[in-house]
């Protein structure tokens, strides 16, 4: 069975998708947890602050996740575009 | 799994151009606005005292907001922009929720809405940057450690805007498609239910909160 160009590149793509996506969640997932365990310091040290720590916990965290975010952007376009 | 991307598009042509047009993301958001008005109209109508389980819903919203935004800025600048900050977190908020619902969809899940929402806090924060500091300071902030970093400001505003809608869209999106793919998995059992309390309602209202909180952080550091 001869394989044509395009499956060629449709392997590549959906190869292409899985590696975006697993290499790009590391960061974030290093990135997330640094940022909950300094906060769980702080709050373990200051526990009457917890509500505007959680908070700005949560909003470091979506930010430091957005990389991730593009990363599953770029599979996505991969996997349904390409 | 068939229908996993299919967008229904109405194109219509116009002058030799082509305009797009994505209905049921233009009729989600019109659920979205009539419910959000008969919320504020249901919440506003009976006031007293002692407030009643809807009033007490919409005074949540508009204390948490209002106080945030005085952290943020000051209490007269507070008092303009927490009914935009509070408003826009309702709007994200319900459009995030609605995909809870058979049959519909968020409209966050569509890169025109979240991309025009970023483009508003955007034009906000730097109208508000504009009339507080006045057009020599604003300018002047462009140039600030040494003048030949102009180009790299530029360009940092303008990645502010691809970020923050990115963001809410990769979020929203990507859970549409896990709870999806999860679903025609597992034949539709058991796990479905759950995935979509993460997913749309657990990420949904942190997403929603932290789009805001970029918008009043952008709007901040336009301020000072």
């Amino acid at each position: 069975m001869p394989i044509e160009g395009a499956e060629i590149v449709k392997a590549a793509s959906l190869l292409g998708a899985g590696l975006a996506m697993g290499l790009g969640a590391i960061g974030p997932g290093i990135g997330e947890g640094l940022v909950g365990a300094k906060a769980c310091e702080a709050i373990g040290r200051n526990p009457g602050e917890a509500g505007l720590l959680t908070r700005t916990m949560l909003v470091g965290q979506a930010v430091s996740e957005s990389t991730g975010i593009y990363s599953l952007v770029v599979a996505l376009l991969l996997l349904f575009v390409v | 799994m068939e229908d996993l991307g299919v967008i229904h598009q109405l194109i219509v042509p116009l002058f030799g151009y082509e305009m797009t047009f994505n209905l049921e993301v233009i009729a989600w958001t019109w659920i979205v606005i009539i419910g959000l008005l008969i919320f504020g109209y249901l919440a506003k109508r009976n006031r007293s005292i002692v407030p009643g389980n809807l009033q007490n819903l919409g005074e949540l919203f508009i204390n948490q907001f209002y106080e945030l935004t005085e952290d943020a800025l000051d209490r007269r600048l507070a008092r303009k922009y927490a009914p935009l900050i509070c408003a826009l977190f309702m709007f994200l908020l319900f459009c995030n929720f609605l995909g809870v619902f058979p049959h519909l969809g968020e409209p966050t899940s569509d890169l025109n809405t979240t991309l025009s929402m970023g483009i508003m806090g955007f034009v906000i924060a730097h109208y508000v940057g504009i009339r507080e500091k006045g057009i020599k300071a604003y300018i002047k902030g462009y140039f600030e450690p040494i003048f030949f970093m102009m180009p790299l400001n530029v360009i940092g505003e303008l990645s502010k805007v691809i970020s923050i809608s990115f963001r809410l869209f990769g979020n929203i999106m990507g859970g549409d498609i896990i709870v999806l793919v999860v679903s025609y998995l597992t034949f539709s059992l058991i796990l479905p239910p759950f995935l979509i309390g993460f997913f749309f309602i657990f990420i949904g209202a942190i997403q929603a909160f932290v789009f805001t909180m970029l918008t009043l952080v952008y709007i901040a550091v336009q301020v000072k």
